[in-house]
């Protein structure tokens, strides 16, 4: 039975909303990597591809771990454990935060992937049938199936800048700025175009002719997925409870 | 009656100086193809627009004259009933699809008129049937062709079983193949007597019409 299980995205939502939230009540580090590893075992038990989306994510880890850097030597609280002459460049605090900030955005990318298992229309779904506003719901969906299509269109609109003989990897700092604020007008044009044309598309579709809808989908949640959820906020209640 | 009806049809968008549609008068029966022939900036989107009630409802500017469909003037009608009469596909199939499998693309349009999901799943089965995708009902529609993007896309819009099918260029994103496949799309449409308004600026893409009409500046011929 429960090899068979399929989580509902209201179940997927409820777990998230869970590691994402106790992971800011808590700062004390062997949680926060307790909260990580369980959310990991989560994501794989819910059949997400983690690996993958932490492979297409390498970029971002990059940015994460500089951003943590940074973070810790301005911070001038603790002990010292690096310094030039008089000067601190990193204290145990520092290094502490910046440790808590990285696995912090880890449990976020890791509640991300267990929401992707599911697809947008039925974490619409969820959310509608949890009473949100079918509109917000859409809304939010719509937006990530439009994020590759601006992915795109900034790529394409590099290769066209690139075409007319200018390599970015090679250009000053300020001129790339410069060229990135060529490229940035067209790209927002174009994606107030686009959503233009989708918003008539769905008007000529129906789109909130009535004020309720029907739906074709309807989530059923099984036995499984009402223990996790109230199993769930069980333990967040007493956490809260306790941490008041 | 005819299917459509359209007198003294005038529209300038907002901030233009020059009319697009110029006392625009046209008649179409019901279960006629007509084609709509012109040139870019010619007026033919905007006419379309005015057909399926995106003006003056959605983009705004100044509009008169009447637009009747089966006999009812379009500003006494409400959203949920003109899209039933008129169902309008546009030139770019990658706006119109949004959903993550063609199942959920279908269903979208039914369940904002509040159609039961039994009757739903009927229509899906009988449009998949039409446009021969059965197969692909939860493929999600990015991993489409251009063509089958726009089969999909029309698809959609047969969903909520419209009277009249507008085709704004539906064909200028596609390549031959898919050109094919929807001209025998459109095709099977007319042999069900369905009221097709196919709009193009390549004589090509409209030999299936019963009738063409020259669109410039405006005005129609």
């Amino acid at each position: 039975m429960i090899s068979a299980y399929k989580a509902d995205p209201r179940t997927k939502l409820t777990t998230v909303l869970f590691f994402s939230t106790i992971s800011l009540i808590y700062e004390e580090i062997w949680v926060l990597v307790l909260i990580l590893f369980l959310s990991a075992i989560t994501a794989l038990v819910m059949r997400s591809s983690l690996v993958s989306i932490l492979v297409r994510l390498r970029k971002l880890l990059g940015v994460m771990a500089a951003i943590a850097i940074v973070q810790s030597i301005f911070i001038k609280t603790g002990s010292s454990i690096a310094k030039i002459g008089d000067i601190t460049l990193l204290t145990d605090y520092g290094a502490a935060k910046a440790l808590e900030f990285i696995l912090r955005l880890g449990i976020l990318i890791v509640s991300a992937a267990i929401i992707a298992t599911s697809s947008s229309r039925e974490i619409v779904q969820g959310l509608v049938q949890w009473h949100c506003p079918y509109e917000i719901a859409f809304m939010s969906s719509v937006a990530i199936r439009f994020l590759p299509l601006f992915k795109e269109e900034m790529t394409d609109m590099v290769t066209a800048i690139q075409l007319r003989g200018i390599d970015l990897k090679r250009v000053k700092l300020k001129e790339k700025i410069k060229v990135y604020k060529y490229i940035l007008f067209p790209i927002v044009i174009n994606s107030v175009l686009k959503a233009k044309e989708l918003s008539s598309a769905m008007v000529v579709r129906g789109f909130r002719a009535y004020p309720q809808r029907t739906s074709y989908m309807v989530l059923k949640m099984n036995y499984i997925d009402y223990l996790i959820i109230a199993s769930l906020s069980a333990v967040f209640i007493i956490i809260i409870v306790s941490y008041l | 009656m005819n299917a459509v009806e359209v007198r003294n049809l005038c529209f300038k968008y907002r901030n233009s100086q020059e009319k697009i549609l110029d006392n625009v008068n046209l008649s179409v029966m019901e279960g006629e193809t007509i084609a709509l022939l012109g040139g870019s900036g010619s007026g033919k989107t905007t006419f379309c627009n005015c057909l399926c009630g995106l003006i003056p409802n959605v983009y705004s500017g100044e509009f008169s004259g009447e637009v009747e469909l089966f006999g009812e003037n379009i500003n006494n009608m409400n959203i949920a009933k003109i899209v039933t009469k008129a169902g309008m596909i546009f030139q770019n199939p990658s706006t119109q699809l949004f959903s993550p499998t063609i199942e959920d693309e279908l269903a979208f349009g039914p369940e904002n008129l509040c159609v039961d999901r039994k009757e739903i799943a009927r229509r899906m089965d009988n449009v998949l049937k039409t446009i021969d995708m059965e197969d692909y009902r939860f493929e999600n529609p990015n991993n489409l062709s251009g063509g089958q993007q726009q089969l999909i896309a029309m698809a959609s819009v047969l969903m909520l079983d419209p009277k009249i099918l507008i085709c704004d260029e539906i064909m200028s994103w596609v390549d031959q193949n898919g050109k094919n496949i929807i001209r025998n799309l459109l095709l099977k449409l007319k042999e069900e007597k369905r009221t097709i308004i196919i709009v193009d600026h390549d004589l090509e893409n409209v030999k299936i019409s019963d009738r063409v009409v020259q669109v410039r500046d405006g005005k129609f011929y």
